[in-house]
């Protein structure tokens, strides 16, 4: 059947039998990890890596910093399935594109979905290197990956997006912090489209709004993770002042080079709190 | 995904149309680029030694539709300086992609243009404005929706991730208001020179007045539909800016009039005289 005769549900499904396919390991926990911190990955036990140009449907990621794989295995014994390299709305993928790989996550088993992003501080009691809980989001990408005819089999027409970050999972995630003597803001996520930065008028206009940190990611995956009913728990790495805070230009190198400096504390958070999940 | 074919003629086609353009140039190396909007477009008739090119004759170069927007590129010495100026613009409500309405921004950085000034017809949201003030860009708001730079990023062009901290340059600010207060319009009156944050918005419906309300507390001083996408492109492609609007009606949420496109034009025409000694003064001026 030509792919654009294909259901969502069908397209799904190929990809999620090629998964199954690959390893035994059935993951309960998936994993979406943003610029820097892809070496999660190194730590995952039993860990079959799968490209995603093998899998059926998956789009390819273009961004520096970003690969392109699926690693199925286990951290502290629990299964996961961890997304190395993601896809950006920027990279001119559809939402529904970008988000394709939590459906895929939905349908192998996942119940519980942990995003990770790097992100600019709007808050300006925020410094780079903090890292921040998700309490909420803004989606002012400008776009919605649920537009389109609903597949009931995928979820309900209008998705409630009241408790989009559980919070269960966030008071999980601040006493896994504190037990470890890490530092954990908590704040409302802006997603944006991008791919330039945010003008100072912007910001303050984010700030005015009630965003905290912003960023190019997460939003359209959590819309899609709560339609499929995953639980999800989000953490941004604030890799730099967004623009106007300070006065200097803004560049990923900076971007990268924070996250490099905190890799070590998110990754130990991260790896304490996925077989709590 | 890897880089398209699409992709790739897009820059293969901002070359074409330059060196189409280049062709007819002879010896002429603009290095200003000069965007003129709504009523404003007179400006280019000032330019010496001019070649004009239309923009039908130049390959891969869409039309414009807007009345009031000439078509064409008019290349000379304005103040002594090489200058490119559009006298006529692209804009996302025609339904071209952000990708087409930016088009012309890379192909006079692919010329060697490395400092632009552009222009707009706006509407005034800060109570300090009047009809028929210009008000210089200190920064701006992308409420349009689109961003030029979305898909594959083209690394001749600029990086990924481009820096909008300082899209409106403040060295070319800073020389713009110690020029203004030397310039005066036919009626001897003593230019006003307004500085804020413009909206871009896409149209063309003008806005509700509950929108203005809303623009205006989140920090916009004055309200268009051109403008952002260009300037995102320019800063991609390392180009310095200098923005002015000119404030042709007053948008402000709570004491808004039925506004025509005819008005407009009208006010743009009085201002026209202040509007065109400002920016011949910049060009005289200012560095690359």
């Amino acid at each position: 059947m030509a792919e654009a005769q294909q259901t969502w549900a069908q397209r799904i499904d190929e990809a999620k039998e090629y998964i199954w396919s690959r390893t035994k390991v059935r993951p309960q926990v998936g994993l979406i990890l943003g610029s820097g911190l892809g070496v999660l990955a190194d730590s995952i036990e039993e860990a079959e890596v799968i490209p995603y140009g093998d899998i059926p449907h998956f789009p390819v990621s273009t961004v520096e910093g970003h690969a392109g794989e699926l690693v199925v295995g286990k951290v502290g014994g629990r299964p996961v399935l961890m997304m190395k390299g993601r896809f950006h709305m920027y990279e001119g993928y559809a939402g529904q594109m970008v988000s394709f790989p939590v459906r895929v996550m939905k349908a192998i088993g996942v119940e519980t979905l942990l995003v990770t992003n790097a992100a600019g501080g709007i808050n300006e009691e925020y410094a780079p290197g903090d890292l921040m809980l998700i309490r909420d989001h803004l989606n002012m990408t400008n776009n919605n990956p649920l537009i389109g005819p609903n597949e009931p089999d995928l979820g309900v027409r209008f998705p409630d997006m009241s408790e989009a970050y559980s919070k269960k999972l966030r008071a999980l995630a601040r006493e896994t912090a504190e037990s470890r003597g890490i530092q954990l803001r908590e704040g409302v996520y802006v997603g944006l489209m991008g791919p330039s930065y945010e003008t100072p008028a912007e910001i303050r206009m984010f700030r005015m709004l009630g965003g905290d940190a912003v960023g190019m990611s997460t939003v359209p995956e959590v819309i899609v993770a709560r339609h499929a009913g995953l639980q999800v728990l989000g953490i941004s790495c604030i890799t730099n002042m967004a623009a106007g805070i300070l006065d200097q230009p803004l560049n990923h190198q900076e971007v990268m080079d924070t996250a490099e400096r905190v890799k070590s504390t998110f990754l130990q958070l991260v790896k304490d709190l996925i077989p709590k999940l | 995904m890897s880089t398209t074919a699409a992709e790739k003629a897009y820059l293969e086609q901002i070359r074409e149309a330059a060196s189409y353009i280049a062709g007819r140039l002879g010896d002429r190396k603009p290095q200003f680029g000069l965007v003129l909007g709504s009523g404003l477009g007179d400006l280019a008739e000032q330019v010496a030694e001019a070649v004009s090119i239309a923009y039908d004759d130049i390959p891969h170069f869409p039309v414009s539709t807007v009345e009031g927007h000439a078509g064409r590129f008019v290349v000379g010495l304005l103040e002594g300086k090489p200058v490119i100026v559009m006298q006529g613009r692209f804009h996302y409500y025609e339904g071209y992609s952000m990708k087409k309405v930016v088009f012309p921004i890379y192909v006079m950085r692919e010329l060697g243009v490395r400092s632009l000034v552009i222009t707009n017809a706006a509407g005034g949201m800060n109570r300090g404005f009047k009809a028929g003030d210009l008000m210089l860009i200190s920064d701006h708001i992308n409420m349009t929706g689109g961003n030029p730079l979305i898909g594959p990023n083209h690394p001749e062009l600029g990086v990924r991730f481009p820096d909008m901290s300082e899209a409106y340059s403040r060295a070319y600010r800073k020389l713009a208001k110690e020029l203004a207060a030397e310039v005066k319009g036919e009626d001897g009156e003593a230019l006003k020179l307004q500085e804020g944050v413009y909206c871009g918005i896409s149209g063309p419906a003008y806005m509700t007045p509950a929108e203005l309300t809303m623009l205006a507390r989140l920090g916009g001083d004055a309200v268009g539909m051109s403008t952002v996408g260009e300037v995102v492109a320019a800063s991609h492609g390392g180009m310095k800016v200098l923005g002015i609007s000119c404030i042709t009606d007053m948008a402000i949420g709570e004491e808004l009039e039925p506004l025509t496109h005819e008005q407009v034009v009208a006010v743009a025409n009085r201002t026209k005289p202040k509007f065109q000694a400002l920016v011949k003064a910049f060009v005289r001026e200012a560095a690359e």
